[in-house]
């Protein structure tokens, strides 16, 4: 009796596992009805089935305080409507960057690319291309809508004539200052030297300021662009012919080094809320990010007494350095660039097309960039109302003899891990500035 | 006992979904990894065979022997330190003094926040300009200690590391309840013969609890140690110079470069510095246990 009983307990808890099992099978299509209208509920009782509605899934950043956000919200619902019915735009919202880039790479790692989605890396664009996993979009803009872009932007990241992925967003990093502080402790310039550079730095010190933000906490960011700007400034446009071997790493190292005993207390453990912040509070003389930032010197809220923080900024070169090859020349970014994954289905194909041609359309691109600040690769008539300083932005952009791209678009993801670390070991001493770039190499080299 | 051919049938129907469920979930997810950490792949491309190359980068790198270092620190911080000060707290609180209540609930309360919640409070208390740390030191005359305790080489590891040890609540509530089925009459015998609170707690209360709770504490709190994550990559994300860095954060690092040969190799080696640890632990406490003459006599019985 009781080996029976025992045997039909087992027996029920076998059949409560598999009835689990069937339970959470049906969950997927139990949410298909929810990313439909309401009014397509009954669809049952319809007299003949509408046509299957195609839904694009969009993780992306570009929502919440990003100041892409609003016009980018408002840029969907107004493509859902146009297509309602038909396509679905659905966006996936990820607020937060570095989380939304490990996501993304792992989905793409197993094999559940997005539709659509907005990618920031450089490196590994050629391993995503030859892998089959994205969308060739090559055909589409050999139709003509490859005009619509600036020269030579989509040649760039081609891979054997494929254009997976599409340069969208741009950058460009150079330093914007603080005008009344620099008047105040008496510079009436921005510094065209870096030994220029370091005395206005001593002079903002000594009044009592920042000279300018830096952070070695999460991805030491502002410091990596810093370093970037001396790199350059150095290094010249082949800096990074030879990875890490030129010298003029090793000297930017150096020289980073001393910037951060002219930035606020606490900078290694800092991040990029820390240095905005000083920035904000107008403690800070010099300002280094990239132009979606502008929107934010507009800000009523970010205004003191009534004046907006970009009444009192300038935008600034990247000082010359003593002997370096780097006159004439901007660090900038592919920023993002927009991939879709490869479609089975040619409806879905045609269909995340037209909703990337739609986001890349010039006229809601200019409005894009008004609106948020934001610099692209595509070619649009800029609004009479464009801002100042973004006007300023494009200037500098315009005028630049040669670009390169930031240390961290230059190296394999491992060189921006190990970048923080490298910098506070700097910093703290742990290492000299050739041992800060041997432990960037380090990095890089296990990664290979 | 040899079992009978028809109890097989039963036993193995027990047995069976638990351990389809541990062959799905852990073992054939770790036969994985461990094949993983031989190769060489970025989840784009090919896998690549490249022997134990891995483990070899592995052992040469300092960043992860500082974490395994970090790791393993904090796993006997937890041990004993956080454990011992969870025994005194429970041990206190068990002889139920007045507000005990009141304290149980206070010292688990950590307990129910969000690890990430309490590393971002952190994070503000040991701001080097704002911090509340900082702030008390100035107010009482010792700015010249303040500093940025994050960011500085030697002070951030002991900063991660110290707030933590005080979340004793969890381990607290898992020894009082075992406590609390220590007979009362060994308590009375001794204040009879005249052992003060003190004696009663070394003589009969750890000599009780030391094979049951407090041993599943240690463990336990080891284990979580060894696993530490969100609150290094929170307070830190490893730095500075990888001085706080763990295990865990190393491998997600390393995830992040899609290195996930070495990822998969750093996975294998925590395995097997938790097998490590769990077994010094029983063994350490299998030893004491055989002085310990006492026999637990629940009430009742």
């Amino acid at each position: 009796m009781k080996k029976a009983l025992a045997l039909l307990l087992a027996l029920c808890m076998i059949f409560a596992l598999c009835a689990c099992g069937q339970q959470a099978a049906p969950a997927p299509a139990a949410e298909k009805p929810a990313e439909a209208p309401a009014a397509e509920a009954p669809a049952a009782e319809a007299p003949a089935a509408p046509a299957e509605e195609i839904v694009i899934n969009f993780p992306s950043v570009w929502v919440g305080t990003d100041s892409k956000a609003p016009y980018m919200e408002k840029l969907i619902a107004q493509f859902n409507e146009e297509n309602a019915g038909s396509i679905k735009v659905v966006v996936e919202e990820q607020t937060d960057y570095q989380a939304a880039r490990d996501k993304l790479r792992t989905t793409i790692t197993t094999g559940n690319t997005p539709d659509l989605c907005i990618l920031d890396t450089t490196y590994d664009i050629k391993a995503y291309t030859t892998s089959g996993k994205f969308m060739d979009l090559s055909p589409y803009l050999a139709e003509g809508w490859g005009q619509d872009f600036t020269d030579g932007a989509i040649d760039a990241w081609s891979v054997d004539g494929k254009v997976c992925f599409l340069p969208f967003e741009s950058a460009v990093f150079t330093p914007i200052y603080n005008t009344k502080i620099f008047n105040e402790i008496g510079w009436d310039h921005f510094p065209a030297t870096y030994d220029e550079f370091f005395q206005f730095c001593k002079d903002a010190k000594a009044a009592g300021y920042n000279a300018m933000g830096q952070m070695a906490g999460e991805n030491g960011w502002s410091s990596m662009l810093w370093y970037s700007l001396i790199v350059e400034a150095i290094g010249g446009k082949d800096v990074y012919a030879d990875g890490l071997k030129n010298p003029a790493f090793v000297q930017a190292a150096e020289v980073l080094k001393q910037m951060y005993d002219y930035t606020f207390e606490g900078a290694l453990s800092a991040g990029a809320g820390d240095v905005n912040g000083h920035w904000l509070k107008r403690d800070t003389a010099i300002y280094l990010n990239g132009p979606w930032w502008v929107a934010n010197l507009y800000k009523e809220e970010n205004a003191v007494d009534g004046v907006l923080l970009a009444d009192d900024c300038e935008v600034a070169a990247n000082p010359k350095y003593e002997g370096g090859k780097g006159e004439g020349g901007l660090v900038t970014t592919v920023q993002a660039f927009l991939a879709a994954a490869e479609q089975t289905d040619p409806a879905k194909k045609e269909a995340v097309v037209k909703f990337i041609k739609y986001l890349t359309d010039p006229e809601h691109v200019s409005e894009l960039a008004l609106t948020s600040g934001a610099m692209f690769f595509v070619k649009y008539e800029p609004s009479p109302e464009t801002n100042l300083i973004s006007q300023k932005l494009t200037q500098v952009a315009n005028d630049a003899d040669f670009t390169i791209i930031h240390v961290n678009g230059a190296f394999p993801t491992a060189f921006s891990t190990e970048f923080p670390a490298a910098v506070s070991a700097l910093i703290g001493g742990q290492v000299d500035a050739q041992g800060f770039v041997d432990q960037l190499q380090t990095a890089i080299d296990m990664a290979e | 006992m040899k079992l009978e051919r028809s109890d097989r049938g039963p036993l193995w129907a027990f047995l069976g979904p638990a351990i389809i469920l541990m062959l799905v979930f852990f073992v054939i997810p770790v036969i994985y990894v461990a094949v993983v950490s031989l190769m060489k792949w970025n989840g784009i491309s090919a896998p690549e065979f490249r022997n134990i190359r891995n483990y070899m980068l592995l052992f040469k790198d300092k960043a992860f022997i500082r974490s395994v270092t970090n790791n393993v620190i904090w796993a006997l911080v937890a041990g004993f330190i956080q454990v011992p000060l969870a025994m005194v707290m429970a041990i206190i609180l068990s002889r139920k003094p007045k507000g005990w209540k009141f304290f149980r609930t206070v010292y688990f309360f950590p307990q129910v926040i969000s690890g990430i919640a309490l590393a971002m409070l952190w994070r503000a208390v040991y701001n080097a300009e704002t911090g509340l740390l900082n702030g008390i030191l100035k107010s009482v005359g010792m700015g010249h200690l303040a500093c940025d305790w994050l960011g500085g080489i030697k002070t951030a590891f002991p900063a991660v590391l110290i707030y933590w040890v005080f979340y004793v609540g969890y381990y607290m509530v898992i020894m009082m309840a075992d406590i609390t089925t220590i007979d009362e009459s060994y308590y009375e015998a001794a204040t009879i013969d005249g052992a003060t609170d003190f004696q009663q707690a070394i003589h009969i209360t750890i000599p009780l609890i030391r094979r049951t709770s407090l041993l599943t504490c240690v463990t336990l709190a080891s284990v979580m140690g060894l696993r530490q994550f969100e609150q290094v990559y929170m307070l830190t994300n490893g730095g500075p110079a990888n001085t706080t860095s763990t295990i865990v954060l190393y491998m997600y690092k390393k995830l992040q470069d899609s290195n996930y040969g070495v990822a998969s190799a750093s996975a294998v080696i925590l395995i097997l510095v938790g097998v490590v640890f769990i077994v010094a632990i029983r063994k350490l406490f299998e030893g004491r246990s055989e002085t310990v003459k006492v026999k637990k006599v629940r009430a009742g019985k």
